[in-house]
């Protein structure tokens, strides 16, 4: 009797965690639908969103089963979701007993992220390589450096305090331009403007933009719209902060 | 010219690391970026506007991706999400934001265009991307068993 509440809770939890690591929408409904199929649930119906999952199995027998999830929009982690998508493909061709996928599953989730020390340097040398790539000189690129690693690490420093998005997006992109505008005052060869533009990349809602388009082409409208708002006001967010200093430095006539 | 490459390499893979891309998959992760960024610029060398390059890269990009996810048994965005990094307008926003701020109406809405026609290339290349049939991508690997 408790079995059909079993699987659809590794359906469901398996969603869950695909979906709090930035999947689109659509994967996730088909990864718990395999999963239903793969332990012979016939009659179920599932429904995803980008914040949420609902699902029911065997309504119309005895042990009918349904579940609600809440899953708010959390950062990206590819790895996860290469993972699950690999368990999910070993629960599909059967090789993967119910006992054992709940144990990979909890082994799936619990992917580290990389050490912190990593995640500066890379955001470092990414800020770097954009600022050149969009037209700064070697100079330039080295100013992104140190912006793009002190972005990463006030951002891991406000994701410790729970910060809200757009108070991370907004004071952000504010440091990366003060930064750069610090380094152009102290050396004026220094074009600022490529310096910002490298260092906003971490920030700039590449994804959100990518995993909304995805859900619009799939038909999940609903999604869709969540993401596109979602990098839309991520912009806005980046603007004001991007905005703001650079009017402060020009009261102070240093431009 | 190669060595923008050999950097839009590099800046893919850090961004690649930063969202903790299987390690397997980083070098690909890398190819995608650059394979997009070769085809951006390939436009923009041919006279091409900034959303047409972005279309054609895009689109590149997305064939790509899912070649190689169905080629490792990997999901799509692995590959897609690291790879649409050079080509998303962040350069767009800032100019944008900057012009508003300087009080250049003009010149801030001309790159506001622009950056909502580019964002809309973007969209529309992994669009056009996704509309090729699935068939043709599961067909790579049992083509390389073949061999």
């Amino acid at each position: 009797m408790a079995v059909t509440k079993e699987i659809l809770a590794l359906a469901v939890e398996t969603g869950d965690a695909l979906l709090r690591n930035g999947a689109e929408v659509y994967r996730v409904e088909d990864t718990v639908m395999h999963i239903l199929d793969a332990y012979e649930i016939e009659n179920y119906d599932v429904y995803v969103l980008s914040n949420g999952i609902f699902a029911s199995a065997n309504e119309d027998r005895d042990d009918s089963c349904s579940m609600v999830r809440h899953v708010p929009l959390g950062s990206t982690h590819l790895g996860r979701i290469a993972a699950l998508n690999e368990l999910s493909r070993e629960i599909c061709s059967h090789e993967c007993s119910l006992q054992d996928a709940w144990v990979r599953l909890d082994h799936c989730k619990s992917i580290p992220c990389n050490r912190d020390i990593v995640q500066f340097f890379f955001c470092g040398l990414g800020s770097a390589s954009f600022g050149y790539l969009f037209g700064g000189n070697l100079t330039d690129a080295v100013s992104a450096f140190a912006a793009g690693t002190l972005l990463q690490i006030f951002l891991n420093f406000l994701s410790r305090r729970k910060t809200s998005k757009f108070t991370k997006n907004i004071l952000g992109s504010a440091l990366v331009t003060m930064i750069s505008l610090l380094a152009y005052s102290m050396e004026p060869g220094i074009q600022y403007d490529k310096v910002i533009i490298g260092a906003i990349m971490p920030l700039v809602p590449g994804i959100a933009l990518t995993t909304s388009i995805r859900d619009l082409f799939n038909g999940d409208y609903l999604s869709g719209t969540i993401h596109m708002i979602d990098a839309v006001l991520t912009a806005f967010c980046i603007a004001v902060g991007v905005g703001a200093v650079i009017t402060l430095y020009r009261m102070g006539g240093a431009i | 010219m190669l060595l923008q490459l050999l950097i839009c390499m590099i800046a893919t893979i850090s961004f690649a690391i930063l969202f903790t891309a299987p390690k397997s998959e980083l070098i690909f992760c890398g190819l995608a970026g650059t394979l997009g960024w070769f085809f951006y610029l390939i436009c923009i060398d041919q006279g091409a506007g900034k959303p047409v390059a972005n279309l054609v890269a895009s689109f590149a990009l997305t064939v790509f991706s899912r070649a190689i996810a169905s080629m490792r048994k990997n999901p799509v965005t692995v590959y897609l999400i690291a790879g649409i990094f050079p080509l998303v307008p962040g350069a767009g926003i800032y100019n944008m934001s900057f012009y508003f701020i300087m009080n250049e109406m003009e010149l801030c809405s001309a790159a506001g265009m622009e950056t909502i026609k580019v964002a809309g290339a973007i969209v529309l290349g992994i669009i056009f991307g996704f509309t090729l049939p699935q068939g043709w991508f599961n067909a790579i690997p049992k083509w390389k068993k073949h061999r």
